[in-house]
């Protein structure tokens, strides 16, 4: 009997199993089906990459993330464009553009470009793309109804302002006013900028100017889907499983379809680093656009060709409130003095740190020690960098020396400074009576790790700073309120120009997470600025930071004088390097790994990364 | 249908609602008390674009209109608003999309704990403290105690790693596999120990003995009898087991990337996307509360002794 029974739930045992074999059965023959699909598609190229979870947006105006515009620029095409000259070099082309045309300066002082459009241009649907397309987008793009994130990016072009206005309660005055854009005919686009702009043909090649067509956005959900996507450039996307996988296909209808080389692409969406990498290690996917940061060790020597470390204009930096006050209860320091005094002291502290250290055994990926604010792949007029010229030393680049060999005698030096203001116990080779600070940072192991040896790092001469985390979207409230003493912080440049790294810093500004001329700092009149020897009249001794900074952040945007410009973009970060309230730890690299059966591959300073004229080996 | 039994129905009809009417209103006012909002980013927009925003959303309506307006499109139209941050997707496109995922993983890995776990129950029992029964318990008391970020991990790195025969991907069929096994094994393991010590219980029981007493065959004692009354516990946890699967599945989409509901719920609370977070907290709450509910009634059919008062 017993044996019966047991015969019976084994045999259910099986019809279970076989069950649950059954509904994955489709898997199992969806497998074999991929495998015979494989030597068909042989003639037709394929890749498959993840670079990062699903984007919020792909439509042109509302994308402001890196991932994002790498989409984009696969499926729209702009005036101009990103591209490779033959030494490999990055430079910017005219792409539905037929040239890209010197301005010219008007009367005002405003300069006006005029584009003619090349031959042929159309539409993924068919249709001809014409100027009125681009006027039409770009008017979109850059209007307060949108309110898009890169919305500013319009703000070079004339119009813009007036778009913008708003009276004492905030609400915009204009809500009819336009760009200065005109398509003049199907073929020729006319632009007006408010004054000469040194970086716009970087500008036309930027996502936000790409083109896109009035009847199409009119569905608000245009962007969501493959069917209602309709796109100008070298892809059309013919599928997005939401969450799951982007795929683009080769745009028969693109004007140089003939010289894009990769026929498929498939961006998978994840933003699991581990995943990412498992994916890559078993060959599903060519590149991935991030690893889990206690691997990169391990890849950089498993995997010495494919670990890439590429360029990337930003700087991770640790920012002071500059209300926070820092000298000891004793101190009998008042208004300006205190003040400088303050500032002394956070330049002496931003000696303390080893940069060499955070690198090489923290960050890991390539990154270069950072002595100023404006990062690193930012070029003067000459092509030089800029950060190598910053700063007033010969001996070193930067506002102060770091190198491995300088650290001694920095933090030497920034002990003799704090000397000055605190109490020293020479025999334990502490400060006693420094107030204690709290570092915020946003929760991540990487940023943990930097702050725990910031930490440890003050901690050696006595100074107590307590880690607080604070979950992403929290951080940023709190750091933009200003309700912090230290913070983590960093930024990455939209355009290849330093103004991105100097105007978020006037007091106005949404990113002047310092607090620069707000609260206490207001009527805090310490700063000196002459630029008489530039031809200006402005000069200025012990006047405050809307005197100063915010005074020269407009004259730069005015200047039309390149050299002259540049000139007083240096002078700003001297400004704001003397306030200490910037602490650059290092300029950031875009790490990726690609598989080295892909030919063809190149990416731009932004973090863009270009398949199209990618192939697979083998 | 007794009305006795009608009454009680309706009743936990009327408290599900409640339940469901409290998780809205308190989620709707503490997501808005949390530091940070939907239009928060490293760049910082403007404040004139900011106030655009908020305008174009409803969001500079005073809270508590925002709040009825919101019940108001929830309860008539079932019209959950647009996501603030996947911008031109209504919510109700996002959560559908993530839901077809997510419940072909809870389905699968229901069914498959279910069918599993009853089944190696039932043979652990007949076969109490015999080399068989050992073995199962020693494995399923393995599954019990093992989280299931540990599983999902373990699973990962022996699977999709090492032998790389299954993607560590969740977004394809065949990437769903060792998810569903990842979620399935806790429930399994459960149902198992659980159909184990009340078959043992009820084979024990006096009506069995009779029933052999009366010369009824064995396979008629065993599914007639004894495994039909011994499942009463295992559906007293089928409420649960879908709750553990509904939340567990949080962790085990992201583990494995699998782009359900779960990560959906994540994101939208990182991304502060006010009305996604709404959207998908109703809606795994909604679940949650018709799950207990089913069962709660289950109980009353398979065993007419208990007394729903």
């Amino acid at each position: 009997m017993k044996k019966i029974l047991a015969l019976l739930l084994a045999a259910a045992m099986v019809f279970a199993l076989a069950a649950c074999g059954s509904s994955e059965a489709p898997a199992a023959t969806e497998a074999p089906a991929d495998a015979t699909e494989a030597p068909a598609e042989a003639a037709a190229s394929s890749l498959a990459v993840c670079l990062a979870s699903e984007p919020d947006t792909i439509d042109p105006a509302l994308n402001s993330a890196v991932d994002g515009a790498t989409l984009v620029s696969h499926l729209f095409s702009g005036l101009a464009k990103w591209a490779q000259d033959e030494t490999g070099a990055l430079v910017i082309v005219p792409d539905a553009a037929a040239e890209l045309s010197e301005g010219v300066e008007n009367e005002d002082g405003t300069v006006t470009y005029t584009y003619t459009l090349r031959d042929g241009l159309k539409w993924s649907d068919g249709q001809p793309v014409t100027a009125a397309d681009f006027a039409f987008a770009w008017n979109r793009a850059a209007s307060p109804a949108l309110a898009a994130d890169y919305g500013y990016m319009f703000e070079v072009v004339d119009g813009y302002a007036e778009m913008w206005e708003t009276d004492a309660d905030g609400n915009i005055v204009n809500p009819d006013a336009k760009l200065n854009v005109t398509a003049v005919d199907e073929k020729t686009l006319e632009v007006t900028l408010a004054n000469s702009v040194a970086y716009w043909n970087e500008l036309l090649a930027f996502p936000t100017y790409f083109p896109v067509r009035e009847d199409v956005v009119a569905d608000e959900a245009w962007a969501t889907d493959p069917s209602t996507y309709v796109s100008n450039g070298a892809y059309t996307m013919t599928g997005w499983e939401h969450n799951s996988v982007i795929t683009l296909e080769k745009n028969p209808n693109y004007v140089d379809a003939d010289e894009i080389l990769m026929d498929k692409i498939e961006f998978y969406l994840s933003d699991d680093s581990n995943n990412m990498l498992t994916n890559f290690e078993n060959g599903t996917w060519q590149l991935i656009d991030d690893v889990p940061t206690n691997e990169i060790a391990n890849l950089k020597t498993e995997y010495p060709e494919e670990f890439v470390v590429a360029g990337q204009i930003g700087t991770y930096y640790v920012c002071w409130n500059i209300n926070e006050a820092i000298l000891p209860a004793s101190s009998t320091l008042t208004g300006a003095e205190a003040e400088a005094a303050k500032a002394e002291i956070r330049n002496a502290i931003a000696l303390l740190f080893d940069r060499n250290y955070i690198v090489e055994e923290i960050g890991q990926a390539g990154q270069v020690p950072a002595s100023s604010f404006v990062a690193m792949g930012m070029t003067n007029p000459d092509g030089t960098q800029f950060y190598e010229t910053a700063g007033s030393s010969d001996e070193y680049n930067g506002y102060y020396n770091v190198s491995a060999d300088a650290f001694e005698a920095n933090f030497a030096q920034a002990v003799e400074t704090l000397k000055k203001y605190y109490t020293y116990d020479e025999a334990t080779g502490m400060f006693t009576d420094f107030p204690t600070l709290t570092y915020l940072y946003n929760t991540s192991e990487g940023h943990k790790a930097i702050g725990e040896y910031l930490q440890s790092a003050l901690a050696g001469v006595g100074i107590t700073m307590n880690l607080e985390n604070q979950e992403w979207n929290t951080f940023l409230n709190t750091r933009k309120e200003g309700n912090y003493s230290i913070a983590r912080n960093g930024w990455l440049a939209d355009y290849n120009d330093p103004i991105c790294f100097l105007d978020m810093w006037v007091t106005g500004s949404g990113n002047n997470d310092v607090q620069f001329g707000k609260g206490g700092h207001k009527d805090v009149a310490i700063y000196s600025l002459d630029l008489t020897d530039l031809g200006y009249e402005l000069k200025v001794e012990n006047g405050t930071w809307a005197q100063t900074y915010d005074e020269l952040i407009s004259l730069i945007k005015s200047c039309t004088d390149n050299e002259v410009r540049y000139e007083l973009m240096h002078r700003a970060e001297d400004l704001l390097m003397s306030t200490g309230c910037i602490v650059p730890l290092y300029f950031y690299t875009d790490i990726y790994m690609l598989d080295d059966s892909v030919q063809g591959f190149f990416s731009n300073p932004l973090g863009y990364k270009y398949f199209m004229y990618c192939t697979v080996a083998g | 249908m007794s009305s006795k039994t009608l009454l009680y129905i309706l009743k936990r009809i009327g408290l599900a609602i409640l339940t469901v009417w409290v998780v809205i209103t308190v989620t709707f006012f503490v997501m808005r008390a949390v530091p940070g909002g939907p239009f928060m980013s490293e760049k910082a927009v403007s404040p004139a674009a900011q106030a655009a925003l908020e305008a174009k959303y409803g969001l500079d309506k005073p809270l508590m209109e925002q709040y009825i307006t919101y019940l108001k499109d929830v309860v008539t139209k079932l019209d959950f608003g647009p996501s603030l941050k996947q911008r031109g997707r209504t919510v109700m496109a996002i959560i559908s999309d993530g839901m077809k995922t997510s419940a072909k993983l809870g389905i699968m890995a229901a069914f498959g704990a279910l069918a599993l776990g009853v089944v190696l129950g039932a043979i652990a029992a007949l076969q109490r403290n015999k080399f068989v029964d050992k073995v199962i318990m020693v494995i399923t008391t393995a599954f019990v105690s093992m989280p299931s970020f540990i599983m999902g991990s373990l699973l990962l790195v022996l699977f999709a790693v090492k032998l790389a025969v299954l993607p560590a991907n969740g977004s394809t069929a065949q990437g769903l596999i060792l998810p569903v096994i990842t979620l399935a094994l806790y429930p399994m393991a459960y149902i198992t120990r659980l159909t184990r010590s009340s078959m043992l219980d009820v084979l024990g029981q006096d009506y069995i003995r009779t029933a052999k007493a009366k010369g009824v065959s064995g396979g008629k004692i065993i599914f007639g009898h004894a495994l039909k009354n011994s499942l009463i516990p295992v559906i007293t946890y089928f409420g649960p087991m879908l709750a553990y699967i509904v939340t567990g599945s949080l962790v085990v989409e992201q583990i494995f990337a699998v782009p359900g509901i779960g990560r959906a719920f994540v994101s939208s609370i990182t991304n502060r996307d006010y009305p996604l977070i709404m959207g998908t907290t109703i809606v795994l709450a909604c679940l949650i509360v018709v799950m207990n509910l089913v069962s709660d009634i289950l109980y009353k059919v398979v065993d007419p002794r208990i007394n729903l008062e």
